[in-house]
């Protein structure tokens, strides 16, 4: 019995040996290399100059804008997480009602998520475009402003729009997740709980959100994790500018190693990052209470 | 069966990874080398066209040697090369804007041995004398380019301004005759975005006589008096809405020259290929007059001199095929076809520096090169140093100029 066994877990080998070949080659050693790269001195070319202790990290933590730069982070991924979510359950409940046409609707909130970011970002760029931008073109038109506003400008309205424009691409992905999680809830607790007199908004409250959760806690977390190291918005639209005043620790490290040409230094910002992502997730779990539910 | 198939699985995995493995395993039978190159304005793909014209015809004349050329924006070159030699895979040579941090680095042949004598004897003494690093010319000159004022004749008349500027005060004067006038034209397009900061910056301050580097005492200068007096004299500008909105979001193609093109700015700093690229995005019509650009009272106007260079790398040890591939492109009847497909610069040679001295085109810029500053390219940090003023300078004229540049200085300080 036990031979039989063991053989079959080492006849898996061939099976889940290359994913484990990948998760090594792809995750762990280029993190292993991250991490080591933080502790070396390395000049602009890219030649190593062995190891420098704590250096990378002293500098950045002296960056002038790095405090700033954190707080936008939090800022940054916690608003967008929250606001999807508070949008994506009304409209999942919307497409997860009969209605005329339901099927269109739901092929037509597909395309911001099946678009690339890359694309829908030059999109909203020319979109707010402070000399031709549509936007601009539309408010004049209907006498709103008098004069073409810079959108992207100012470091509060930059800031604003690539929230927008994060939430309006994360929107269809949580809003399916939690559709998924509605066409799961059997019609039957539905129809009891009717039959038991139970209103509307009792019926969500007590019934559908609960029954939602498992489902929202996956598209939170995994809405963390991407929003958390989003690059193309930012760095498409604003590229982190005026300066670096809607830079997020991401956009931060690729500036410092590809336009400040210091490797070692970004990837001590990119350890950081990783940490940070990590403590996110954790903080994440416990506030939600994960294991409750498993 | 569940067995077989399993093993026949294994099997043919197995084969599929030795077959693999024995695909990419290269031939090496004649010397190859890799060259990265920018790719220069020009006109579409004439960059890419005219490196594999020049690598087809070196390797029939040179059957034993296989040059890769590579072209890349000038956005990702830097990125590019640093990636590749940080992986090991280091180049043999390299066609971009800087040389000494390699140089600095010892990674680079000098110049002595990657050209033939009589090569190096054609290139300009001048541009040769910006390519050394501690005495000791690491670097080609492969062009150069110079700055001048342009401005919109027809806008400038209908402001009835007559006279250029000359100095600060009388542009002062003159934006403010173009902003009472002219509604919804900017007098001064400063493009203090990433893209080309450091240029913009450069040529302000140097008419006010600042610079970013002091030779004398061997160190960055971001903070100095000058610098921030410039700073603070083009926020004013920018302040009485005399420039367009948001400098320090304004990249110089997309939005300063792109504004000029549409005929929507009277003044801007242009390089010696705004000329072209305003007849290929929508500038075509405008009548465009050059000039040189507006100092300080007390304060001679600058140009900015810019030259890039060909590197060559000696990790991998080609020496005498690189040598030969670099003879080759300076060949004259090579060398005038590299500079027409970059799109016409300044040739580094002097055997095609005579023949520009007399292109209508060329002329002004070519006259304006003896007052030209360059950067302090030759100092190991400049590439890194150069990266923080393009992100961060813009701020200087929106921002507090002596806190922003005092940052940047510190920032300058401790770059590598």
């Amino acid at each position: 019995m036990t031979t039989v066994r063991k053989r079959y877990r080492i006849g898996a080998l061939p099976w889940i040996g290359p994913a484990m070949a990948v998760i090594f080659l792809m995750v762990l050693y280029p993190a292993y290399e991250m991490v080591k790269t933080s502790f070396m001195s390395i000049d602009p070319t890219g030649t190593s100059h062995g190891f420098a202790g704590l250096s990378n990290y002293r500098t950045l933590f002296r960056n002038p804008n790095l405090i700033a730069v954190l707080e936008r982070t939090v800022i940054w991924t916690i608003s967008i997480v929250v606001i999807t979510v508070l949008i994506s359950l009304p409209v999942a409940q919307i497409l997860h009602a009969k209605f005329p046409g339901r099927r269109f609707v739901r092929y037509a909130l597909i395309v911001p998520w099946a678009a690339s970011v890359v694309m829908t970002s030059t999109s909203w760029l020319w979109i707010l475009n402070g000399y031709y931008g549509v936007l601009n073109r539309i408010l004049i038109s209907f006498g709103l402003i008098q004069e073409p506003k810079q959108f992207l400008g100012s470091q509060t309205q930059s800031f604003t729009w690539l929230i927008v424009v994060a939430i309006f691409v994360s929107v269809p992905f949580t809003t399916y997740v939690v559709l998924a999680g509605l066409t799961t809830i059997g019609e039957d607790i539905m129809e009891a709980s009717t039959v038991d007199g139970a209103s509307g908004w009792q019926r969500y409250k007590h019934i559908i959100f609960p029954l939602l959760r498992p489902a929202l806690l996956i598209s939170m977390v995994i809405n963390l994790i991407n929003v958390f190291n989003s690059f193309p918005i930012i760095w498409v639209m604003t590229t982190g500018g005026p300066g670096y005043s809607t830079d997020t620790t991401t956009t931060l490290a690729y500036k410092i190693s590809f336009r400040n040409a210091d490797i070692a230094q970004s990837a001590s910002m990119a350890t950081i990052n990783f940490g940070i992502i990590l403590l996110f997730i954790v903080l994440f779990l416990k506030v939600s209470r994960w294991r409750d539910d498993s | 069966m569940k067995r077989m198939t399993r093993g026949a699985a294994v099997v043919s995995a197995l084969t599929l990874a030795v077959t693999m493995a024995v695909g990419i395993t290269p031939s090496q039978a004649a010397t190859t080398l890799t060259m990265i190159a920018a790719d220069y304005p020009g006109d579409g793909h004439t960059q890419q066209d005219q490196w594999t014209d020049f690598a087809t015809r070196f390797h029939a004349a040179n059957p034993d040697i296989t040059v890769n050329v590579i072209v890349k924006s000038w956005n990702d070159i830097d990125q590019y090369v640093a990636t590749q030699i940080a992986s090991g895979q280091t180049p043999d040579v390299v066609n971009k804007g800087d040389y000494s941090a390699p140089a600095a680095a010892g990674l680079l042949y000098p110049a002595s041995k990657i050209v033939s004598p009589a090569t190096l004897a054609d290139i300009l003494p001048a541009f040769l004398n910006n390519s050394k690093y501690n005495g000791v010319v690491y670097a080609l000159p492969d062009l150069a380019s110079a700055r001048a004022l342009f401005y919109n004749k027809d806008l400038l008349a209908k402001a009835g301004i007559t006279k250029l500027p000359t100095s600060w005060l009388s542009l002062t004067t003159a934006l403010g005759i173009i902003h009472r006038k002219l509604k919804g034209i900017y007098g001064y397009a400063i493009p203090l975005g990433p893209e080309e900061a450091q240029a913009e910056f450069n040529i302000w301050s140097g008419g006010n006589g600042g610079t970013y580097y002091n030779y004398a005492t061997k160190a960055w200068v971001l903070d100095s008096p000058a610098n921030v007096a410039t700073a603070t004299y083009i926020k004013s500008l920018v302040k009485k809405g005399y420039t367009e909105p948001n400098p320090d979001k304004c990249d110089r193609t997309a939005c300063a020259q792109a504004l000029f093109a549409a005929g929507k700015a009277v003044f801007i700093n242009g390089s010696v290929f705004l000329g072209s690229w305003l007849k290929s995005n929508g500038g075509a019509k405008l009548n465009v007059g050059t000039g040189s650009f507006v100092s300080n009272t007390g304060h001679k106007p600058v140009t900015l001199g810019v030259q890039d260079y060909f590197t060559a790398y000696s990790k991998n040890g080609n020496q005498a095929s690189i040598q030969k591939w670099m003879d080759f492109i300076y060949q004259p009847a090579n060398y005038a076809k590299f500079l027409v497909a970059a799109g016409g610069f300044i040739p580094a040679t002097k055997s095609a520096g005579v023949k520009a001295a007399s292109d209508p085109a060329l002329a002004p810029f070519i006259k304006l090169l003896p007052n030209a500053v360059f950067y302090p390219g030759d100092i190991a940090s400049w590439n890194s140093v150069k990266g923080q003023i393009q992100q961060g300078i813009g701020q200087a004229v929106t921002g507090d100029p002596a806190k922003v540049l005092g940052q940047l200085q510190t920032a300058a300080a401790a770059a590598k």
